[in-house]
């Protein structure tokens, strides 16, 4: 028997009942996560069919679409969607504590080699500590919720081995905005991402739950990272032991495709409205005015990314024509974020701090974007009219460069000293 | 799965889910999910939809959100069917498990032979789509799973009755 990639070993491990006619199987999850804004489509098929939760421990809802909420009808959405997290005692429940991505990597249920499924299609992100979790709609959600099972076909896998040493200044959102440049949007489709880092210098976990993340804008199912001593710190960290069991492929592993990223020289990259595989490097863009920065969403706002923009806003200021909108994953992330002293140095500088939700990335909170904006953002789609405006423009860059794009005012092909400036 | 019979309107590749259903069109009330259809990409489409209308595209069609307000917003519309050259995976789980076809062309060049405005008729259970000249073009059977979700009429309907 030939060798087993990643979620080879996962899937199976997970395997109740196999069609034998086809590739389908039906298989457990280890959790299921959900927010207000798709758990709120299921609660009606819920109570009509009287469904009962198969296991409520194994449930993670968050509230992070509308927190708190922006109009009356998203109120009233938020507060049907509490009501039914109460009703069915959900001991997971976090009210008003952060995006759902982020609150589900800071809690146990995420384990290394664990098969999760979420209503959110950003939950591939768990891959970045180990996890083959993916998403799913309301209604897949439903028949989770009832029975602890889903079906799902054993994906093909394409490896991504990234070597060489990622210089200081670039980012994973560096990294996989680079991948997105090879395979488009859809050349990861029903596929599994299994990333080996065998980097010199290690991507640290933060820059690994963003390139685990934007796994799903490649069309993946799931975008995993290989266990190694950068998983295991942070498991020791968050949870004091290590609870999981590690998966890692065979050796002989059969992937459909390998790909070798060089990170040595990776400079910055950016994605141009409306895809996030429009993807050209910094240096080759013309410069674009910009009116507003994002630094948020799953797919940053984490500590280190806070810290790269308090480090490139220390003692300076944000552009007077530029609103630079700051949202921290989670509350956790923000407390630390003001522990560190990094809040100040951001309001100092002239940015806003939000609280930890999904803001203005899917256009939902304070920071969308009119019909005249251009923005440069940290989030994880430049989908027209995705941030507001059907005319407004969106950029995809790491989170240094969209801070030094607000202190700049310009997203520029020098941002980062090309010429004779440092 | 009954046959279904109207016009195409034709999209090209990697229509995401922000563009079929805008943001701004979220909600429960089944109104205003109806009327967010394509609402950025062309105001006046969703106002000339008529039921059994067929919805074709290229490659990565719905690839983005998983919220199935997009699915809502096609069945409301009375969109008949998603035929396209490949589908993003959680668009196409969330239409199947809502009893909504789609299919893929079994020749990807047959998306050419196909303009918006042209009569169609599509046969789910068969694989195949008439045009109204009386061409034929073959798509790909689904797998016996989906055609299993389908006679159920949608997932739910494979749940264990409690």
């Amino acid at each position: 028997m030939s060798g087993r990639t990643l979620s080879d070993k996962v899937i199976d491990a997970h395997t109740v009942d196999e069609h034998d006619t086809n590739l389908f199987r039906r298989v457990t999850v280890d959790a299921v996560l959900g927010h207000d804004a798709t758990t709120a489509l299921l609660i009606d098929d819920f109570e009509r069919r009287g469904v009962s939760i198969w296991d409520r421990s194994r449930v993670l809802l968050a509230n992070d679409h509308f927190s708190p909420p922006a109009t009356a009808e998203r109120a009233d959405i938020s507060n049907r969607f509490l009501a039914f997290a109460r009703e069915q005692d959900i001991p997971n429940l976090m009210l008003d504590r952060g995006i759902c991505h982020q609150l589900l990597v800071e809690h146990r249920l995420c384990q290394a080699g664990g098969l999760i499924v979420g209503a959110d299609s950003h939950t591939v992100m768990a891959g970045g500590i180990g996890a083959c979790a993916t998403g799913m709609g309301a209604t897949d959600i439903l028949f989770t919720l009832a029975t602890g099972t889903t079906w799902l076909r054993r994906p093909e896998t394409i490896a991504v081995r990234l070597h060489g040493e990622l210089p200081a200044q670039s980012a994973g959102r560096d990294v996989v905005l680079a991948l997105l440049a090879v395979l488009g949007e859809s050349g990861a489709q029903y596929r599994s991402l299994e990333f080996h880092d065998e980097s010199t210098t290690r991507l640290g976990q933060d820059d690994r739950f963003a390139i685990a993340n934007m796994a799903v804008e490649i069309g993946a199912k799931f975008g995993v990272f290989v266990p190694d001593e950068v998983t295991e710190d942070y498991y020791l960290q968050r949870d004091g032991e290590f609870l999981g069991t590690p998966v890692r492929p065979d050796a002989d592993a059969v992937y459909e495709r390998v790909i070798d990223l060089d990170l040595s020289g990776l400079d910055a990259r950016v994605a141009k409205p409306w895809s996030p595989a429009n993807v050209v490097p910094l240096r080759e863009l013309e410069p674009v005015r910009i009116t507003s920065a994002f630094l948020g969403s799953c797919a940053s706002g984490r500590l280190s990314d806070i810290a790269a923009v308090a480090e490139e806003l220390a003692d300076r200021k944000v552009h007077p024509e530029v609103r630079f909108v700051v949202i921290p994953a989670s509350v956790a992330v923000f407390q630390q974020a003001l522990r560190a002293g990094y809040v100040e140095t951001l309001t100092e500088a002239g940015a806003i701090v939000n609280h930890s939700s999904c803001g203005a990335c899917g256009g939902i909170d304070k920071g969308v974007l009119g019909a005249q904006d251009v923005c440069v953002s940290s989030s994880n789609r430049n989908f027209r009219g995705r941030m507001g405006h059907w005319q407004s423009r969106t950029y995809l860059a790491s989170p240094r460069t969209v801070a030094r794009a607000a202190i700049r005012g310009v997203l520029a092909p020098d941002l980062y000293g090309t010429r004779e400036d440092s | 799965m009954n046959p279904i019979s109207g016009r195409v309107w034709l999209f090209g590749d990697d229509l995401n889910t922000d563009v079929i259903h805008p943001p701004a069109f979220y909600s429960l009330d089944p109104d205003k999910v109806r009327r967010g259809l394509f609402h950025g990409y062309d105001p006046e489409l969703q106002p000339n939809l008529e039921p059994g209308d067929v919805v074709v595209a290229g490659r990565n069609f719905g690839c983005g959100s998983s919220r199935e307000t997009s699915i809502r917003a096609l069945k409301l519309n009375h969109i008949g069917a998603v035929i396209a050259v490949d589908f993003a995976r959680i668009f196409f789980r969330n239409a199947t498990n809502n009893g909504l076809p789609c299919l893929t062309f079994d020749d990807p060049a047959d998306l050419e032979r196909l303009t918006t405005g042209q009569r169609v008729s599509v046969d789910p259970d068969r694989a195949r789509l008439r045009t109204g000249d009386g061409t034929t073009i073959a798509l790909t059977p689904p797998g016996e799973f989906v055609r299993q979700i389908w006679a159920a009429g949608g997932l739910l309907e494979l749940l264990p009755k409690s």
